[in-house]
């Protein structure tokens, strides 16, 4: 761009600036579809956080390869299956009475500011699919649903509205739409369904790529891309027919591609581009798209991001979703995540802004050797797992657990250094005290947002609450 | 003496009855306090009815008004105090004979608040059958048109009246649109605009609804929307594709009555059983969300007009419906003639029979077979005494055309109409004319009423609406990719087995532009799109890839500068494990399938190969197996080349249990590029197909395989037959002016000002006189962003 058409295009942002009309904001208050909100009889928590990070290990986490380490064993060939309860050693945290998984050494020493649980329960939904408890984990029901339910990230948008108007309120990092046959499932929930489109994921696949998506497409440029956004407004300041249409209907279009365009060029749109990161900074952070993805976090973070979920990417058989070859497949994981996590955590404590950001690692279910759902309640096997163990390709967990899972919390109002719930030492290592479901998590992180549990919103003249049928309850004890 | 107490009171009563002066406060409430205030007021509102002051008493509850003024007899209030069975109130003594008058009295005397106030207003009431009201009155002079009669006769009572029609260019873009979701090409509005015919309009509307191709794949989407026609959204279980019933149903002009009894009684091969499978998830499913119930709820919402969602699981909190009554629709399609009631997903050990949501319709008894049971409740949606299916129907199409409803929430036909009337009378001349969805549209596009200007839609629906004309409305999805398409000759390809076509938007499978764009992610029905404008939406329209990428090639098509795709020398078809027989696609199971083909003159060869749709791509083994090139010095191995380009991997596989030797495992997507140039071999032979070992997991492993002469074009991999849904208006070689005056006429229905001739001539030269296509690119996106060009007016 030359200076001549900077100063041009500056001049239509600042004057927008200067009008202090943000465009996103006014936008979102001008969506006229979208479901009013009904407040419950549950005072407004007072909000101890504004920011939240959804860290989403997609595919089914290990619990017993990760935070809730039991007893090791090491392969032998032989092995019987049902001795094996975790496959890596125990280590000391910063937090005397807590141990985590060999692997994840860094994230270990950061314990002292996280709130670990243990005992996260997934629903019984039957035959396990992994996007249909991913459909539940992010909107807090099961699907199908008689209407379109929101991603939990867009309740957020909603319901707070954008921190900083020039940053999508809820940025979705690292999750490829279309994975094949369960694309269409996974889809279902990256929507802001019945609270309508303003409020949907940005959604940006590749962290690498989060700089080009707000960034002119490179074989336009940014001369050409500013020469036609000219060329448009010079077009709609001569259309002789521009009497038509409502000046609601006419205005809310021009604004947003006006919001698009001040977007692209606005200083927080800098966030999404990783290359301007200190090199010594983004190697901490690059053990993949993951660890890039916290990295974009943090810097969204820092410039007013609402909502942001980075995960580590849900492909059927791949990643977290291991079927075979779980204690090699767990041990690359742990790898891409330990940094990553690790150095979110401090950097948005060393830059002040750990104590309004919460942070959750989570994932739709845990995983067994042995036990396919609940010991009480077996689904269908989908694994095959021998029960004596010949190859190192049959060391793992593989079969998918919904008795007892692992959340971990940083910041935003949470304790520090505090664990709760417990699981059994001994297979089935189920949870054995203070079981917490997704709509007591939910409450819990809407509660720090200041955001009241049965807060509803009017679809087809009925309350659809934030949780499941507003019940659910803040589990005080993990808040400081 | 208690008793001599109420003899005098009644006395008093039948007194003041008989002189028709019965007082609200006076003599009315007290009644209602004594005996129904338990239940019924204020906050305790038991069904949803309050009777504690004269508002509430009006208003009514879930199951309606309470009384209707004038009509005692009708009035819910009297008959359930009077009713033999379970009467009101439901504990404490019943009301006296005189109490009972009194409420009569009041209400026949017109339900006033006070002995001198007004008579009430009637409160609306949706009536299940149809009547077909007299026309009124044309006005002298004033349109003819039966809908202008209604709507004149509406805008008279109101002192208002009724604006002249749109020009024909603006009526003949709303047309072209409405019927075909297609622009008018320049030559089309210019002969319009030309003809001097009377009835130009008219004759117009007969035409484009004669356009049976581009009428079904125009409102294809407002019925994929209803009936969550899409593919992939079943994710457990088959559901079969309604696709190709519906377009056929839609060609044909199948009458709509038979429409339905299709969807809810499917019985040839070919009917659309998908419908009523719904949408379903692996695992335990709620037990208000099992595909009978979802077929009761999709039926009731889609066709009726009623909203059955909440007392799937428990009673209504605010309609009238009843668990029992979802359950009772539901048993129509069930298998069992008794189903179980469970409320929020515990067994109540409560049963139901089928049972209609409308006694009136119902049998005396449930048939006694499922088939039977089909059959009945396809009837008692379809029949003739059935109004609110036509009603619905009409609504939902005034909605679609005019942007509101005549009953503004059109998934609740108990609403009341902006003109009862009206809707009646367009419903029964609906059911008139054979249900035929044709002559519905054309009997509204053809009226006056859908040719007012157009009303700028406001922030917020207001209350007290009027209707003064249609509303400002906003391209769909499909209609938006399709004005693209149809200027820049540049059409999605939509590939059927072997061969491919260049089709309309709504074939694609949703993409991020046209979700962002309003089309609906169709695990729900979906009634009305999302019209607004947001900021992710404009992102994707100002930075996203697929419109940058349909620009650019329109742009050079436009200007002839686009190359032809390579045309591919073999195409697999798509090699699954598993015997596909829902598809066209040549299909093999675990057998291998063979190529042999003509490779004479060919320099370089490219061997391909593409998912096609394997649950997990990366773990399918696809197989290129004892590949021959054949010459002049014999047979060569095409495994003794190595590849140009593309890695590979060389070895035994197992294929239908039998070991094939000399297998090129490529993976999957690949590419293999032999520089094969100057050896004069003349064929290629080889066996393809997919490893076993990938066919026992549960992947769908499923892939296509590709021979081509030269670099492909990814996204042209299918041979595609040349023709296009519109021919481009565009002419070869086009002047600069000419093509500016087309782009403008097509895409804005109107020739350019000077000034932005101008700015367009401008900008498609960028670089001294000749025309490039990013300038080109760049107009046909400023152009497309404009108000103008989104918006319906």
């Amino acid at each position: 761009m030359n200076s001549e058409e900077k100063r041009a295009l500056d001049a239509v942002v600042s004057r927008r600036g200067f009008l202090g009309a943000s465009a996103s904001a006014t936008l979102a208050a001008l969506a006229g579809g979208t479901p009013t909100a009904l407040w419950g009889a549950t005072e407004k928590p007072k909000a101890t956080a504004d920011t939240i990070i959804v860290l989403w290990m997609a595919g089914g986490m290990a619990q017993t390869e990760t935070f809730d380490p039991k007893r090791p064993a090491e392969f032998q060939p032989g092995m019987k299956a049902n001795d094996v309860l975790s496959t890596f050693k125990p280590i000391d945290t910063s937090v005397d009475h807590i141990k985590i998984s060999e692997g994840l050494e860094r994230i270990a020493r950061v314990m002292d500011r996280g709130t670990l649980i243990r005992s996260y329960q997934a629903a019984d939904l039957g035959f396990i699919l992994h996007s249909r408890h991913q459909y539940d984990w992010h909107t807090g029901y099961a699907p199908p649903q008689t209407v379109a339910m929101p991603h939990i990230g867009s309740v957020i948008a909603k319901t707070l509205g954008p921190k900083n108007p020039d940053v999508p309120a809820f940025v979705d990092i690292g999750q490829n739409l279309e994975i094949g046959g369960e694309s269409a499932a996974v889809k279902a929930f990256h929507t802001a369904g019945f609270l309508g489109s303003e409020y949907g994921p940005f959604l940006i696949t590749n962290p690498l790529d989060a700089g080009a998506s707000v960034r002119p497409a490179p074989e336009l440029g940014e001369a050409r891309f500013s020469r036609r956004y000219q060329l448009f407004q010079k077009l709609a300041a001569q259309s002789p027919v521009r009497q038509f249409g409502s000046e609601y209907q006419r205005e809310s279009w021009r604004r947003s591609v006006d919001a698009a365009h001040r977007l692209l060029h606005s200083p927080s749109a800098k966030a999404f581009d990783l290359t301007l990161e200190p090199k010594k900074s983004y190697d901490i952070y690059n053990t993949g798209p993951f660890g890039l993805g916290c990295l974009l976090a943090r810097r969204l973070t820092e410039a007013g991001a609402r909502f942001i979920e980075v995960t580590t990417e849900y492909i059927p058989f791949k990643n977290w979703d291991t079927h075979e070859n779980g204690h090699a497949r767990a041990a690359g994981m742990k790898k891409q995540i330990d940094a990553p996590v690790a150095q979110l955590v401090l950097d948005l404590e060393q830059r002040g802004l750990l104590n309004r950001t919460v942070i959750v690692l989570a994932s739709e279910f845990g995983r067994d050797m042995v036990q396919e759902g609940k010991p009480d309640k077996p689904v269908k096997d989908q694994v095959s797992v021998p029960a004596v163990l010949t190859e190192p390709k049959h060391f793992g967990m593989h079969r998918h657990f919904t008795d007892a899972g692992s959340v971990l919390l940083f910041g935003g109002g949470f304790k520090k250094g505090f664990l709760y719930g417990k699981t059994a030492e001994e297979r089935p290592c189920r949870t054995i005290e203070n079981p917490v479901t997704i709509e007591d998590l939910h409450a819990t992180i809407y509660h720090a947002l200041g955001i009241p549990a049965d807060l509803s919103y009017v679809v087809e003249k009925r309350p659809v609450y934030v949780t499941r049928d507003g019940k659910g309850k803040v589990i005080r004890e993990l808040l400081a | 003496m208690r008793l001599l107490k109420l003899a005098v009171l009644s006395l008093i009563v039948c007194a003041l009855a008989a002189a028709a002066d019965v007082d609200f406060t006076r003599d009315v409430h007290p009644i209602l306090a004594q005996h129904c205030f338990a239940c019924h007021a204020g906050d305790k509102r038991s069904g949803g009815l309050s009777l504690r002051d004269y508002s509430d008493v009006l208003k009514g509850g879930r199951s309606g008004p309470a009384i209707l003024p004038g009509h005692s007899g009708e009035s819910l209030l009297i008959r359930r105090v009077t009713a033999e069975t379970s009467p009101m109130p439901a504990a404490g003594p019943r009301l006296t004979a005189p109490e009972v008058a009194a409420l009569r009295s009041w209400i026949d005397d017109g339900a006033r608040e006070s002995l001198n106030g007004p008579v009430a207003n009637m409160p609306w009431v949706a009536r299940l059958e149809l009547r077909k009201p007299d026309l009124p009155a044309a006005e002298p002079g004033g349109p003819q048109h039966p809908v202008d009669r209604f709507v004149a006769a509406y805008l008279r009572q109101r002192r208002l009246t009724m604006q002249a029609p749109v020009s024909d260019r603006v009526f003949a873009r709303r047309a072209y649109l409405d019927i075909t979701g297609l622009l008018p090409l320049p030559d089309q509005l210019v002969a319009f605009v030309q003809s001097a015919e009377p009835d130009k309009r008219a004759r117009l509307v007969t035409a484009l609804l004669a356009n049976n191709g581009a009428y079904a794949d125009h409102w294809i989407s407002f019925w994929n929307d209803l009936l969550r026609n899409d593919e992939g959204v079943n994710y457990a279980g088959t559901r079969k594709s309604i696709t190709p019933w519906l377009v056929a149903a839609l060609r044909d002009n199948m009458p709509y009555d038979r429409f339905v009894e299709k969807l809810l009684n499917p019985v040839a091969a070919d009917d659309p059983s998908g419908f009523l499978v719904g949408v379903n998830w692996r695992g335990d499913i709620n037990a208000s969300q099992k595909p009978l119930m979802q077929a009761a709820q999709n039926s009731a919402q889609v066709f009726l007009g009623v909203n059955l969602k909440c007392n799937s699981c428990h009673d209504s909190f605010i309609s009238k419906w009843k668990l029992k009554d979802a359950y009772g629709l539901a048993a129509f399609f069930a298998d069992d003639t008794q189903l179980e009631l469970v409320r929020c997903d515990v067994n109540t050990n409560q049963f139901t029979g089928a049972k209609f949501l409308y006694p009136e319709l119902d049998l005396p008894a449930p048939p006694a077979t499922p088939a039977e049971r089909k059959a009945a409740v396809a009837r008692m949606f379809t029949e003739a005494a059935n109004g609110r299916m036509p009603r619905t129907m009409v609504n939902r199409v005034w909605a679609r055309l005019l942007g509101r409803g005549l009953v503004e929430d059109v998934d609740d036909m108990d609403g009341e109409p902006w003109s009862a009337d009206l809707l009646d009378w367009l419903a029964a001349d609906f059911v008139e004319h054979g249900y035929d969805l044709k002559h519905l549209i054309g009997e509204i596009v053809t009226s006056q009423a859908y040719q007012l200007p157009a009303i700028p839609r406001r922030e917020r629906q207001v209350k007290d609406y009027v209707f003064r004309g249609p509303e400002v409305r906003r391209m769909t999805a499909e209609e938006f990719a399709d004005a693209l398409s149809e200027i820049t000759g540049e059409w999605p390809v939509f590939a059927q087995g072997i061969r491919g076509t260049y089709s309309r938007q709504w074939r694609m499978p949703s993409s991020p532009l046209t979700r962002e764009l309003g089309r609906p992610i169709r695990d729900q029905v979906f009634t009305e799109r999302n019209e607004d404008a947001t900021t992710l939406q404009a992102l994707e329209l100002v930075n996203g890839e697929s419109l940058a990428h349909l620009l650019k090639r329109g742009a050079q098509r436009m200007l002839g500068e686009l190359p032809p795709a390579p045309e591919n020398l073999y195409d697999s078809g798509r090699v699954t494990g598993h015997t596909d027989t829902s598809t066209l696609d040549r299909t093999v199971t675990a057998r291998p399938q063979t190529l042999d083909i003509d490779i004479s003159d060919v320099r370089e060869l490219h061997l391909l190969i593409r998912d096609a749709g394997s649950y997990s791509p990366e773990r399918v083994v696809p197989a290129w197996i004892g590949a021959m090139l054949s010459g002049p010095g014999g047979d060569v191995p095409l495994s003794t080349l190595e590849p140009t380009s593309g890695q590979v991997k060389r070895g035994p596989i197992q294929m239908a249990k039998v070991e094939m030797q000399d297998a090129l495992l490529p993976g999957l997507p690949s590419e293999l590029v032999f520089d094969i140039g100057g050896k004069g071999y003349t064929r290629l032979r080889a066996t393809i197909g997919l490893d076993d070992q990938c066919l026992q997991n549960d992947i769908s492993p499923a892939a296509r395989f590709f021979v081509f002469r030269e670099k492909p074009n990814l996204e042209r991999l299918v041979r595609v037959a040349p023709e296009t849904p519109v021919e481009s208006p565009v002419k070869a070689r086009p002047k600069k002016d000419e093509l500016i005056s087309t782009v403008f006429e097509t895409m804005l229905d109107r020739e350019p000002t000077l000034g932005e001739r101008r700015l367009a001539s401008a900008a498609v030269s960028t670089h001294g006189s000749r025309m490039s296509a990013e300038g080109l690119a760049d107009l046909l996106w400023s152009i497309a962003m404009q108000p103008e060009f989104q918006l319906i007016y």
